[in-house]
């Protein structure tokens, strides 16, 4: 592997960055003015707009029988009843109850209606302690899907102009010009130029008509350079005709952790039209967990009919070319056993688990399962963009111990995981533990494994 | 008329007819709505395959939950085992049905019947504890979570009593008000989070569906 970002520079870019990051909220624009009346007839008309057959069922099925709370490590590593998953989702039950449940007629004198201060309660339990991880979708004996409805109460409170300044920020911010953390195409050029000087090779791009496109993000571009980097070479190193886009090379949606579903609608079409525009087979989506979902499953909904792309995340397309043999890795003794953190919107959320197993297996690594793995993966405590929130700091902290903890058990002594925000709180949890374990990117160390082989086309001589 | 027949008579007959209707009502509700279809592509073929094996998976729990689940899931399994032979294999209750629907079936000897039922009672009596004194529990409970412990404890209790004579109040009275918790349960069913037993499994194979077209087991 050539190394693109040494220890130094990135330990550099991560003080900076997270210098950064800690003061966007200071930046946002005032929250929305609006009355409080406002605020809960938006919030309702989300919460009656998400409430389906599906739904409705799901939320008839609830026992309260508090399973949900055994799986969440928020609860977990509190013992606060508050943080019970399924307590989260009480306000869309109200409204169910009181506006379409077949047994409204009768439930209404009963159930009263929501209120802003029920609202404001709220932003806590599904920003801070929730990311939406869905673990307890796991345990629930009647296998509701919490996870998605508290996606759908996010929907509700930015609709009410209550999200956090901080999402708030990174939401207005990607809604105007379609970048992240001020990525925007300059500094992006400066990134690929700059990774292109150290790989040693010209990086397509806006190729038309490539049969891949690779996608990065603004977290990458600032920070996991060694991600990007990492996919780049394994690309080139097996001859793929794929290409970066100026137009489509951020893969983060911001739209879709606050809660802004528009915002999530337009930047989603966006890279769309830019990815059917380039007619690219496949789309290879960065590092960065929740990029996945929201363009593997989003795309089709954003544009109102099927497309014609695939999309894969790293992990996925590397493991599988591993898996039928068109990518070929150098074994290498690894002394250190190594955990594999499955992010839960690529893992739980996406189905690709044994991809990355198979590339770490090919690499020689021991890897050491986690008690709590594939499906059933805790978070690592920062994901859904919770990683950004300084009021869920200690929240944080409590997820990525109990994370922490399991890794520790399972005695590994190295940690691989495919996905940017993962790593940023991984690393920021390290850094408030005392605790030393490398954290590494999987398109790293897969590019770190590529054997030697002879010069390729476009190489440097 | 006597309570006994008042009990056994109109409140039962009554408690059925709201029974029926209600649940009726609220499962057509349900089904009378609205689904949304998603257009993405599915990771996985064998979507209503993978529907129909979360709403029996779930009735296991996954290995990694046991510790902190597996008390209240080996409950909710005996409590409901108990409840379908003390309802349907009952000795006495079969004569009941079969004079309902005109047939019957085997039943369960008494000696066996018995202490399944005091079991069931007793874990509901539990549950009902466990709800009122943990606090997670207590957190997330509302009068829809007592209530429907409560009346469903009240059949087996008074069912008790009355086989076994115990108390100060005469067989029939016993009887009667045997006959009267059941037409409160059968009454309260579908309104509550009884209704559970019509949205549990659909509520799985949703998740299964779900999660399938993603590429996940759930």
């Amino acid at each position: 592997m050539t190394e693109v970002i040494t220890k130094q520079e990135r330990e550099e870019a991560f003080a900076m960055f997270y210098g950064m990051a800690a003061s966007i909220g200071e930046l946002a624009d005032p929250a929305p003015e609006m009355t409080d009346e406002e605020r809960v007839e938006r919030a309702k008309e989300v919460f009656l707009k998400g409430i389906d057959n599906n739904v409705a069922v799901q939320l008839d099925a609830c026992l309260h029988c508090g399973a949900c709370a055994q799986a969440c490590q928020f609860f977990i590593g509190t013992e606060d009843p508050k943080y019970t998953p399924i307590h989260k989702l009480d306000l869309l039950k109200k409204v169910y109850k009181r506006e379409l449940s077949p047994l409204s007629w009768l439930l209404k004198p009963f159930t009263p209606d929501i209120t802003v201060e029920d609202l404001r309660n709220q932003v806590e339990l599904v920003y801070d302690s929730c990311t939406m991880c869905g673990r307890c979708n796991m345990v629930c004996p009647s296998a509701i899907n919490i996870g998605d409805l508290v996606s759908l109460n996010r929907s509700a409170m930015a609709a009410a102009g209550l999200a956090p300044a901080e999402l708030r920020y990174m939401r207005d911010g990607q809604e105007a010009d379609g970048t992240i953390f001020g990525a925007d195409e300059d500094l992006f050029m400066f990134r690929i130029q700059d990774i292109q000087q150290k790989l040693g090779f010209e990086i397509p791009l806006n190729k038309k008509g490539a049969d891949v496109l690779l996608m990065t993000s603004g977290l990458d571009i600032h920070l996991f350079a060694d991600a990007t980097g990492g996919a780049i070479e394994t690309l080139h190193h097996m001859g793929v005709d794929y290409t970066l886009a100026t137009d489509a090379y951020e893969g983060a949606n911001f739209g879709s952790l606050s809660g802004y579903d528009a915002t999530k609608k337009k930047l989603t079409k966006h890279s769309t039209e830019a990815i059917e525009a380039l007619g690219v087979k496949t789309v290879i989506v960065p590092e960065c967990g929740h990029s996945y979902p929201a363009l593997r499953f989003g795309a089709a909904e954003a544009m109102g009919r099927p497309v014609n792309f695939e999309v894969m995340t790293v992990s996925e397309y590397f493991g599988r070319a591993v898996m039928d043999g068109r990518l070929k890795l150098e074994k290498k003794s690894h002394p250190k056993p190594i955990a594999l953190h499955d992010p839960c919107k690529v893992g739980r959320w996406g189905g690709v688990f044994d991809e990355p197993r198979e590339i770490l297996k090919a690499c020689g690594y021991d890897l050491h399962e986690t008690e709590s793995n594939r499906q059933y993966n805790f978070c690592c405590g920062g994901g859904a963009a919770n990683f950004l929130l300084p009021s869920a700091d200690k929240l944080k902290r409590v997820g990525y111990r109990v994370k922490m903890g399991e890794i520790e058990a399972a005695g590994a002594e190295e940690l691989v995981v495919s996905c940017g925000s993962c790593r940023m709180n991984f690393e920021v949890g390290k850094v408030k533990a005392g605790d030393s374990i490398p954290v590494e990117s999987l398109a790293a160390i897969i590019a770190a494994h590529l054997p030697k082989k002879e010069t390729v086309e476009g190489d440097k001589v | 008329m006597t309570l006994l027949e008042f009990a056994r008579g109109p409140a039962l007959q009554w408690a059925a007819v709201i029974f029926v209707i209600g649940m009726l009502w609220r499962t057509l509700g349900l089904l009378l709505m609205l689904r949304s279809r998603p257009l993405s592509k599915d990771r996985k073929k064998g979507l209503a395959g993978a529907g129909v094996k979360t709403m029996f998976s779930r009735f296991l729990l996954p290995k990694v939950f046991a510790k902190r689940v597996g008390f209240q899931y080996l409950l909710g399994w005996i409590w409901h085992v108990g409840f379908v032979l003390t309802v349907f294999f009952f000795q006495v209750h079969v004569m009941f049905f079969k004079g309902l629907v005109g047939f019957g079936w085997p039943a369960l000897p008494n000696s066996v019947v018995l202490p399944v039922a005091a079991v069931s009672l007793g874990i509901l009596v539990i549950l009902l504890v466990r709800r009122m004194t943990n606090p997670m529990l207590r957190y997330i409970s509302n009068f829809n979570d007592y209530s429907s412990v409560i009346v469903t404890i009240l059949p087996f209790a008074t069912g008790f009593a009355t086989f076994t004579h115990i108390g100060v109040l005469p067989y029939e009275t016993l009887l009667a008000l045997h006959f009267l918790s059941v037409a409160l349960l059968l009454v309260w069913f579908p309104f509550s989070k009884l209704f559970h037993v019509i949205t549990v499994l659909p509520s799985r194979y949703i998740l299964g569906v779900k999660f399938w077209r993603r590429g996940v087991e759930a």
